[in-house]
């Protein structure tokens, strides 16, 4: 009896707790959807009638859908480019096992503890004419995820028994197809985590593109979502809409993918 | 297996497009920046820059707003690295055991650590404001008298930007205290139990220091991240008001603003400095604290 009567405790704290997480939330849907009168005293009352035409208008002005489209091209090349050359790299270094494949693990260790450099990451895409473009915002998120992506990879990789590798070998697998056909689709479950990191930071970074971004054509989804804010900090409605509109995927993409999200990211924590 | 080389079927040259991304956008920037910090280089004429040997860093130091952002960078990592490990462990043995929604309530406080750091920063700015959503529920409560504009002055502004941090990212810390939590086992609470101890005993003398390897990622992380801080300072203050919430990120990006980039390098060469100096300090002394466990 006495051990039911504490669960139900913890049910009721964790309750309370939630709170604090849904009230921002709340906020910002129920604002999202009321009058520019009823949304200028902040709170948490129920809009006279929902306005579905704060979202249209959002859609229509905002340019957040340009911006979705900005943030997936960018966010979907560079994520392969790290996959891609992250596996490469730490399979071929952690099977050589020489002094050249030694020298650079630890070359990409240093990247794991530096820090970008910001301004002249800016002067050198002027200089080779990549400033404002996708491929320079690109090129700079690949650069700066593949010292974690090498690391775990080449981990992962210690840790495939190499009899694999020999009998592929035997059975005639040239060099490519040893690590295209038979690594890669072993190491999934650390691909899956860099993927969902890698995703997750470059979809949400904001500092990279504020530098490297001036053209609003171009824009990723935090950066349209702030100058949104910008133009519009009289109409809350609006904010809260292209917020609600900007969230809304990524928290159904959260609860469909949880597991693996939390735990890539965990994941990720540790071993980072 | 002497009959190939095996090293022939890991050619090298599969690792030369990585090596080129990574040195040319991310280890070539960061050479320049230490070279350029030594000289006058700035955004008028960009060819052109002078060698100035410390004078970058002279007046670095000499920059009362400089030396305000690193007090404030110092405050914001520590503050926030102690409440995100304190709270993501309460939250951890809140949620840890099996109770009517346990696996909902982690799912509801992981939820803001994927959101983008601009769009929360945002969220709270319409908590936060004079005509906020946190002053209208205290005038609702009859609570008027402690309404303020919680941005418009230092010390209420520091406060939340931090606030904000440890709400976005306490459980990610949950977590890596409940993946230790479900890591220990519970031969140890058990025999403890036979030995007479009590529910404190076991937290202080097992718990607790087998969580050590837990502390010592959620330490290292917050503290290096947090040292980094920016999205955050410029979604809710933009270093104000004035410059007095302004961290090292924020005023690396306003004198580039400025244009003033051999400054603007100095003082990001400084950051990562002081990120270095933290994290093989923190270190060293976590590593001693689990050796002595």
């Amino acid at each position: 009896m006495e051990k039911s009567y504490r669960k139900y405790l913890r049910t009721a704290v964790a309750s309370l707790i939630s709170l604090f997480f849904f009230i921002p939330i709340l906020m910002m849907l129920l604002g999202s959807f009321k009058t520019q009168g009823e949304v200028l005293a902040l709170d948490l009352s129920l809009p006279e009638e929902f306005r579905w035409e704060n979202y249209a208008h959002v859609l229509k002005t905002g340019s957040i859908l340009r911006g979705y489209l900005n943030s997936f091209i960018i966010t979907s090349v560079s994520v392969a480019m790290i996959l891609l050359f992250g596996a490469l790299t730490g399979i071929i270094i952690s099977r050589r096992k020489d002094k050249g494949s030694r020298i650079i693990y630890g070359y990409y260790l240093f990247g794991l503890t530096a820090t970008m450099q910001m301004v002249t990451t800016y002067a050198l895409m002027i200089k080779l004419h990549l400033n404002g473009t996708y491929l320079g915002v690109i090129l700079v998120f690949a650069a700066i995820n593949l010292p974690f992506a090498v690391l775990t990879f080449s981990s992962f990789v210690t840790g495939v028994p190499i009899e694999i590798d020999e009998a592929a070998r035997i059975d005639g697998a040239e060099a490519l197809q040893l690590v295209f056909r038979i690594l890669l689709p072993i190491m999934k479950p650390v691909t899956v985590t860099n993927l969902i990191i890698s995703a997750i930071g470059v979809w949400n970074n904001f500092q990279v593109p504020l530098y490297l971004m001036s053209s609003s054509k171009k824009m990723t989804i935090p950066m349209t979502v702030f100058n949104f804010y910008g133009l519009y900090a009289r109409d809350w409605q609006y904010v809260f809409a292209a917020l609600t509109i900007t969230i809304l995927p990524v928290v159904i993409l959260y609860l469909a993918l949880q597991q693996y999200i939390v735990e890539g990211m965990t994941a990720g924590a540790v071993k980072g | 297996m002497k009959s190939f080389n095996k090293n022939r079927s890991y050619p090298l040259w599969l690792t030369l497009p990585g090596l080129a991304v990574y040195t040319l956008f991310f280890i070539v920037p960061i050479a320049a920046a230490f070279l350029y910090s030594f000289t006058n280089w700035n955004l008028n004429d960009m060819s052109q820059a002078r060698f100035v040997g410390l004078r970058n860093f002279k007046s670095l130091l000499q920059d009362d707003i400089f030396l305000r952002s690193v007090g404030n960078t110092l405050l914001f990592a520590a503050v926030i690295t102690f409440f995100k490990t304190l709270i993501g462990l309460l939250l951890a043995l809140l949620v840890v055991k099996p109770f009517p929604g346990n696996s909902l309530f982690r799912t509801v406080y992981y939820l803001p650590c994927v959101l983008s750091t601009m769009i929360v920063g945002l969220l709270f700015t319409a908590i936060l404001r004079q005509d906020g959503l946190l002053n209208n529920l205290l005038y609702a409560a009859g609570l008027g008298s402690a309404a303020r504009d919680w941005l418009g002055s230092y010390k209420p502004a520091m406060c939340w930007i931090m606030i904000t941090e440890v709400w976005m990212w306490a459980g990610f810390s949950m977590f890596i205290f409940i993946s230790g939590l479900q890591a220990i086992s519970k031969d140890y609470y058990e025999s403890a139990e036979l030995d007479g101890a009590n529910a404190r005993q076991a937290f202080r003398h097992i718990t607790l220091p087998l969580l050590a390897p837990s502390f010592t990622v959620i330490t290292t992380l917050n503290i290096t991240g947090g040292l980094k801080v920016f999205d955050l300072v410029y979604a809710l203050t933009g270093g104000g008001p004035g410059f007095d919430t302004q961290v090292l990120s924020t005023y690396v990006y306003r004198a580039f603003g400025l244009g003033l980039l051999g400054k603007s390098s100095a003082a990001a060469i400084l950051l990562s400095l002081l990120i270095v100096a933290v994290t093989f300090a923190l270190n060293h002394f976590l590593r001693s604290m689990e050796v002595e466990r």
